[in-house]
């Protein structure tokens, strides 16, 4: 459903939304703000609840990082972050934490759904349309994305073609020690698809000089002011109580 | 001095590399910074220039350095960091830093004492950009001497030493062949 | 139709003394080559495997020296106009360019966005581009859901099929295909050829392909190269193909079936008035004689072993139950049970997509199984995309690094030389894998696995795949030292004929699952069952069928 909005409807949206997270130093305004995003993201269907949970994790350390720093080292922290709010200065500790905590949340939680509701070629060819992105930088943006899957595929191949030489049979988890060696032939392997992607590219007439045709450009309809309208409600709502 | 569509790719992709690179250091950072506080961003701040340095020693031309950590720092939003949409302006920040050196040597020199110098650079410019945003004038100044040096010396070693590392070893694969670097190493410049 | 020189007359597509150069070369490695393409032409350009057929091509819009570093001395012209005028860009409505290797095609994005690509930026009206992409994938019959998937994320030859639709799509007069069938299962390699043929979607066409049966009839001209890269013999095919045999095999260049049979009939001391280009054509013309029979018998000789005792014994390798997926997706195979024995060659055969792949990494035990479990110690795989192997800086250190830690240095140089002098590198040592030709990069990623030699299951994914007929010949005979070495070996091929000639077993997967398993021969024989796998039968079948008088 999420996925026939305009990509760049939802950059806006969340885009306004990560701005109030990080401007309304209130706990239950973050907290409304997670739990609003989590839920259309778990009723899009676009990830199950547990895969959900899994990519919260790096983001709850996150957050964990800040609440232990101001419950220790609360004298910086209380300066540092009053610069956005004024309700934060006038908190206490753990209040402050625990704020920054949920903040921290709800940045995830939006990147989360942001990534999870559009599709980045559709963004790509959007900003082309619409924000007159220049082709040869929006298809570089778009095989950087690309390749990001072809790398993990990449670090596979070779993990495999190393347990081969040994002769034994792939560790689930690969070492630090083979994480290190696999970084020289993985950033070996972008540059060398970044080359072959040119010549792809140009041999099909790319960056010719000519003026390109852009197909699927996702249009705006009145969905999408629906949507921008409904979460533009929310937050005015969960500002005003 | 326009970057070619093959070098344009080569900035993308390494700045889709290293933001991967990046989320997985930013994992490493938390738990730092869950046990020591504030002070560890310091000491792991040099390891997010690093694609600038990288990027830029390999292409040599204006604006690699700059172009290289936004693309980084918009993947790693597409790709969902924790930092969120702000990355975008901690990247052009970074990346203002390293640019600002290799300006300064009118984009000709990216010899390892000058990868170094635009390690600090990027964190002389994300120190004043970590300044105005959490107000460190409210510090102890000692703290704040302390601060500085760690992450010059951080974007020093981390970013500007390390990516020359990246650099000479991803030259002995032969991957490089064909752009400015390799015209330069053949031609006996550094 | 580009703007400007299409009027113009003269040849479609032109090379005038071409030669070229790599950087750090001694010598040119192909040229000087003058070779015209009439309009309306289809060519056939043969040459042997590092002839610099590849090179060739690539200097037609510049791409040689403009993209890959080279120096190139004399002209190439396209429709008349010297191809310097323009950047290699420029000429994307002129030249379509299937590359050798379809990673090399594909731009990694979504099928319909690949297809798409090159009407975009023609600047095409969307419905136009939308029409286009319906046409191509009727006409290479592309499934409507693929259009959604990730090009990068299929199977080595729906990614060649795939490639193939976005060079078709740019609608050009001028097509060069570059090894288009390597990796194409017999039956839509059929479907491909009967487009080369047809009407052609091109004005002119230049092909570059081992596969000849099903092709050669369509072809107006060949070309052959010769390993100095020079044009060895030009002309019509039935004429080449006769008063060239002997060279051509010389050469190690691949022949049609028909010209072989043709050359062992004449050996025999029986000359067919017409030299033949089909195996049909050959046989209908045949007198029930003596000398054709002992002609058509040792022209089977070769393609057909005499049976062996098939191993006994408990396998080396096996699956039970397995459902086998490729890295980072479902499960494409179900419940598969098969096992492999010491000595053994195992042939897996199915169309493109069915799974060998998947299957044969499973048995080597590099794919994790999605349920039930495998049973031995792991082997070894030569990957389907030989380029996958390649992480050193050289041929030399490309062997050694598969060679074990233990061996010392004596026996590791040994080792090394006689890898590279089997695999018909030499003179390569030096170079970086990454810039040999596809024949040359296949070799390498064999001669790797041979040479370390240390493990007990060896699985070949597409062995054949850019191989000349010397290089296939040559890794026959290696095939069978493993299997005289008590090797358990698998092999995933779309030679049919390959398949006869070395396999004792054979596996048909098809539908998600194992359809069939069996002696190798009773299965490339049944004509019906490999049909329905979309499988053709090897060229040998119809000749034995001959010399048992059933037509
Ligand atoms: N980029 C390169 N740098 C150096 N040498 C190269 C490069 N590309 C090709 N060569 C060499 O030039 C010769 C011709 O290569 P080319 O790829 O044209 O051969 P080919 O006839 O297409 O062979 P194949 O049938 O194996 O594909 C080979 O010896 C190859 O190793
Ligand atoms: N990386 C991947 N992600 C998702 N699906 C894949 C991936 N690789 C292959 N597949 C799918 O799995 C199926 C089996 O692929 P596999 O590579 O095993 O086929 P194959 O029999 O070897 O085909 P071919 O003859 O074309 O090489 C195909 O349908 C393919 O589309
Ligand atoms: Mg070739
Ligand atoms: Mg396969």
């Amino acid at each position: 459903m999420l996925k026939r909005l305009n990509p760049l409807t939802v950059l806006a949206v969340c885009l306004v939304w990560i701005l109030a997270t990080t401007l309304v130093f209130r706990a239950p305004f973050q907290l409304a703000a997670i739990l609003l995003f989590a839920a259309m993201l778990l009723a899009s269907r676009a990830v199950s609840p547990l895969a959900f949970l899994g990519l919260m994790v790096p983001f709850a350390l996150f957050g964990f990082g800040f609440f232990t720093t101001n419950v220790l080292f609360r004298q910086e922290n209380a300066a540092a972050v009053a610069v956005f709010s004024a309700d934060l200065a006038r908190s206490d500790a753990l209040g402050a934490g625990l704020v920054l905590f949920l903040r921290a949340l709800a940045g995830g939680t939006i990147s989360i759904f942001f990534a999870f509701s559009i599709d980045p070629g559709a963004l790509v060819r959007a900003a082309m349309a619409y924000g007159r992105l220049p082709p040869r930088i929006a298809y570089s943006l778009f095989a950087a994305m690309q390749i990001v899957p072809d790398l993990a595929a990449k670090a596979n191949q070779l993990r495999l073609a190393e347990a081969m030489r040994r002769g034994r049979g792939l560790r689930r988890v690969p070492g630090p020690g083979e994480l290190f060696r696999l970084l020289i032939p993985l950033i070996a392997f972008a540059i060398r698809r970044a080359g072959r992607t040119a010549i792809a590219m140009e041999a099909r007439g790319f960056d010719a000089g000519r003026a390109r045709t852009i197909l699927d450009v996702p249009g705006f309809c009145r969905r999408d002011a629906a949507f921008a309208a409904v979460l533009a409600a929310c937050l005015a709502l969960c500002l005003a109580l | 001095m326009r970057w070619t569509l093959r070098e344009t790719l080569i900035i993308a992709v390494l700045g889709a590399v290293f933001a991967v690179l990046y989320l997985a250091w930013v994992q490493l950072w938390l738990v730092a910074q869950a046990a020591f506080g504030a002070i560890s961003m310091d000491v792991f701040m040099g390891f997010w220039f690093i694609a600038s340095m990288v990027a830029a020693a390999i292409v040599r031309k204006p604006g690699v350095a700059f172009g290289a950590e936004v693309l980084a720092a918009a993947v790693q939003i597409l790709l969902g960091s924790p930092a969120g949409l702000l990355l975008i302006v901690t990247g052009m920040v970074q990346g203002a830093g390293a640019e600002l050196v290799f300006a300064l040597t009118r984009w000709r020199s990216y010899s390892l004492p000058v990868l170094m110098a635009a390690g600090v650079g990027a964190a002389v410019f994300s120190f004043a950009y970590t300044w105005v945003r959490f107000d460190y004038g409210a510090l102890e100044p000692g703290l704040i001497v302390t601060m500085f040096v760690l992450r010059c010396l951080s974007g020093a070693l981390l970013g500007g030493l390390l990516g020359h590392a990246i650099v000479q070893a991803l030259y002995r694969t032969g991957v490089l062949h064909g752009l400015r670097i390799d015209e330069d190493r053949r031609a006996g410049r550094a | 139709m580009p703007e400007g020189p299409a009027g113009a007359p003269g040849p479609a597509a032109e090379w005038r003394g071409v030669s070229i150069a790599f950087p750090h070369a001694g010598r040119a490695a192909v040229g000087p080559v003058s070779l015209a393409l009439a309009r309306g032409e289809r060519v056939l350009l043969l040459g042997p495997s590092g002839s610099g057929k590849s090179s060739l091509l690539l200097a037609l819009t510049g791409l040689v020296p403009h993209s890959v570093p080279a120096t190139v001395e004399g002209e190439t012209f396209i429709l008349g106009a010297p191809s310097a005028s323009r950047p290699p860009a420029g000429w994307s409505d002129a030249v379509a360019h299937y590359f050798q290797d379809a990673d090399q095609v594909l731009c990694g994005m979504r099928v319909k966005d690949e297809i798409a690509f090159s009407g975009e930026n023609r600047g095409l009206a969307p419905e136009a581009i939308e029409a286009r992409v319906k046409e191509v994938s009727a006409l290479l019959g592309l499934p409507a859901d693929w259009l959604g998937r990730r090009s990068l994320a299929l199977s080595g030859g729906e990614r060649q099929l795939v490639a193939l639709a976005a060079v078709l799509a740019q609608d050009a007069p001028i097509l060069i295909a570059d090894e288009p069938t390597a990796h194409l299962s017999p039956e839509v390699a059929a479907r491909l050829h009967a487009l080369l043929a047809s009407t052609a979607p091109c004005d002119a066409v230049l092909v570059v392909d081992h596969r000849l049966d099903g092709m050669i009839e369509a072809m107006d001209r060949v070309v052959v190269l010769g390993r100095s890269g020079t044009v060895l013999a030009q002309g019509a095919p039935r004429a080449i193909f006769r008063a060239h045999h002997a060279a051509l095999v010389r050469e190690g260049v691949w022949r049609p079936a028909a010209s072989d049979l043709d050359a062992c009939l004449i050996a025999a001391g029986l000359t067919l008035p017409h030299p033949p280009l089909t195996m049909e054509e050959a046989l209908a013309a045949l007198p029930r004689s003596e000398a054709a029979r002992a002609g058509v018998a040792s022209f089977l000789g070769r393609r057909l072993p005499p049976p062996r005792t098939a191993p006994s014994g408990p396998p080396v390798a096996r699956l039970r139950g397995a459902d086998c997926a490729p890295f980072l997706a479902p499960a494409v195979l179900h419940g598969v049970d098969i096992g492999v024995r010491g000595g053994e060659v195992l042939a897996l055969l199915g169309r493109n997509g069915a799974g060998k792949s998947t299957l044969g990494a499973s048995l080597a035990g590099l794919l994790r199984l999605k349920a039930g479990r495998r049973e031995g110690p792991p082997g070894a795989i030569a990957l389907q995309h030989a380029e996958d192997h390649f992480a050193t800086g050289c041929v030399r250190d490309e062997i050694a690094a598969m060679l074990p830690r233990a061996m010392d240095g004596g026996d590791r140089q040994a080792a090394i030389n006689a890898a590279i002098e089997a695999y018909g590198l030499s003179g390569l040592e030096d170079r970086h894998p990454f810039t040999l030709s596809e024949g040359q990069k296949r070799r390498l990623s064999l001669a790797a696995i041979d040479a370390a030699d240390r493990w007990p299951l060896i699985v070949l994914d597409e062995p054949t795949a850019g191989l000349d007929a010397a290089g296939v010949d040559g890794l026959a005979l290696r095939i069978e030292a493993l299997r005289a070495k008590g090797r358990a070996l698998v092999l995933i091929t779309h030679d049919m004929d390959f398949a006869l000639r070395l396999c004792d077993r054979a596996a048909l997967l098809g539908g998600g699952r194992l359809l069939a398993e069996g002696p190798a021969r009773d299965l490339l024989l049944d004509a019906g069952l490999m049909g329905e796998c979309g499988l053709g039968e090897p060229a040998g079948a119809p000749a034995l069928r001959w010399l048992e008088g059933r037509c």
